[in-house]
């Protein structure tokens, strides 16, 4: 029979050779569809099969692990009875065979997540123990050790979701990874597990904190509880990643930290622009009226993304010095946005002084800025 | 006995809520959107209803203010139960007539008192009433 199939493959090269060139391509266009097509609905049916068995695994063993959970944590009658880290599981209950499997303990893992993220209190510390208590840290730590980044994430989330300390050794590295989504939550983690000094990483950080980090950072940062808060200006001073510098900015203003005026206002100096907005910016929202005669003074100097910054700035210390300043860069300015954020800051004042300043320059201005005026005033436009 | 329904889209909390009332000796029925709940509310009586806000058909809030619209379910008391936290959401609730407004991750002891106190206070107003008739 093979040498059936030989002869047949020979003599089918054999008459292949004298084809026609645009035949011969054809057919090899052929033959390569075909072989890929077979490869695709191997791999198509490969993945659905892989999928069912899943699914029937799932199905099998989902509802045996919330079960014991139930059993265990949720309707534990020693829950009311004794401090959590005195309640003993029962062992015959933990020691099933089926837990011992790799991906039953992911399942165990997953399961448990779940329920702590819907339960605080003693029946969530329960759930911890109970990660602890099945030895489930050791899965989460071999994975930290994967060299597959989506594992370390895995591993990363879970620690931090049963507040399981990680040392610093292994995840201070892993918040300045190249990978900006392992570099992500490994800052997250870092952020919400280190009492102490969550804010440590900052010190190394040599890879930025995207804009969407800072986003999801702040967040942490804002409703963790017990978080050490540290004066932010030790990283405007001294940090050499712009990031960080611009992350501590917003959280300085955000912690209103008026000891850190001075540090920001170093940054005055800096050279590149964008900084310089926002430092002014940080300055403005912690009212720092120290820092009001230095923006007036630099203001001519700044292209027009410190100047916005410094107009609003003005408004927002509304110390009622500047208010000259703010009539004449209405007035006078050929830049729009200029003019806006200079009656914006006018009426922020909100003092006799200022009041009666705006209705003179209403009385006295033309249409446009008499529209810009009632457009500021306009509470119900932000 | 006190019957309960369970509004939660999520069914690992729809299943812990329901063993852990069950097993605090209440009735508990669950629905697992807001269509399935209209359906649970208009097919009997309920002396308590706990729910999510953010489901599929229905959510919360609307499961609220049908419950108040409808003379006949007006009594029962509505416990919200949410990871939403922020305060317009919170205060949209209570107006609609929600009683009670549990945030996620919740206590499950918490959660028992609250029920607790809900069914005491429905106890003493009923017989408030009857005294004054």
């Amino acid at each position: 029979m093979w040498s059936d199939l030989t002869n047949l493959i020979y003599s089918a090269y054999e008459q292949f050779q004298f084809l026609p060139l645009f035949i011969e391509i054809a057919l090899a266009f052929i033959f390569i569809a075909i072989f890929a097509t077979i490869i695709a609905y191997s791999v198509i049916l490969f993945k659905r099969w892989k999928g069912y068995v899943d699914d029937k695994r799932m199905a099998f063993i989902r509802p045996k692990i919330e079960e014991m959970i139930t059993e265990q944590v949720l309707i534990n009658e020693k829950l009311e009875q004794v401090p959590v880290d005195e309640i003993e599981f029962d062992p015959a209950a933990l020691n099933d065979q089926i837990y011992r499997k790799g991906w039953v303990r992911q399942v165990i893992i997953e399961v448990l997540i779940q329920y702590r993220k819907n339960f605080r209190g003693d029946v969530g510390e329960l759930l911890r123990k109970l990660y602890l208590d099945m030895n489930l840290t050791k899965d989460s730590y071999e994975k930290m050790k994967s060299v597959k980044w989506e594992k370390k994430i895995k591993a990363v989330v879970e620690l931090t979701q049963m507040d399981v300390q990680i040392s610093d050794v292994t995840i201070l590295p892993l918040t300045n990874s190249t990978n900006p989504s392992l570099r992500a939550a490994a800052r997250n983690a870092y952020i919400q597990l280190s009492k102490n000094e969550p804010f440590k990483f900052f010190d190394i950080a040599t890879e930025p904190i995207l804009p969407w980090d800072q986003l999801e950072l702040f967040k942490i940062i804002t409703t963790t509880k017990d978080i050490a808060i540290p004066n932010f200006s030790r990283w405007v001073s001294y940090s050499t990643n712009k990031s960080v510098v611009s992350f501590c900015l917003k959280l300085i203003a955000h912690y209103d930290q008026q000891s850190a005026i001075p540090a920001v206002m170093e940054l005055l100096n800096n050279k590149d622009h964008y900084f310089r907005a926002d430092a002014i910016n940080c300055l403005g929202k912690l009212s720092a009226e120290v820092a009001e005669d230095r923006l007036i003074r630099i203001y001519n100097t700044q292209p027009l993304i410190c100047q916005l910054e410094i107009l609003k700035a003005i408004g927002r210390i509304a110390s009622g010095r500047n208010l000259e300043f703010l009539k004449q860069e209405f007035m006078f300015s050929s830049n729009f946005d200029v003019r806006m954020n200079a009656a914006r800051s006018l009426i922020k004042h909100n003092t006799p002084a200022s009041r009666a300043l705006i209705d003179e320059i209403k009385d006295t201005t033309y249409d446009e800025n008499r529209l810009i005026i009632s457009h500021c005033q306009n509470p119900l436009i932000k | 006995m006190t019957n309960i329904l369970i509004i939660e889209d999520d069914d690992i909390m729809l299943k812990a809520i329901r063993n852990i009332l069950s097993k605090a000796g209440y009735n508990v029925i669950t629905a697992k959107d807001g269509k399935e709940a209209f359906e649970q509310i208009d097919n009997a009586e309920y002396d308590i209803v706990i729910t999510d806000l953010m489901m599929p058909y229905a959510n919360g809030l609307e499961v609220v203010s049908r419950l108040r619209g409808d003379s006949t379910k007006r009594h029962v008391s509505i416990i919200v139960v949410s990871s939403v936290g922020n305060e317009e959401t919170i205060t949209e609730a209570f107006r609609l007539g929600a009683d009670d407004y549990l945030k996620k991750p919740i206590m499950a002891g918490e959660l028992l008192i609250r029920i607790r106190k809900l069914l005491d206070n429905r106890s003493s107003h009923s017989k408030l009433v009857t005294k004054k008739k």
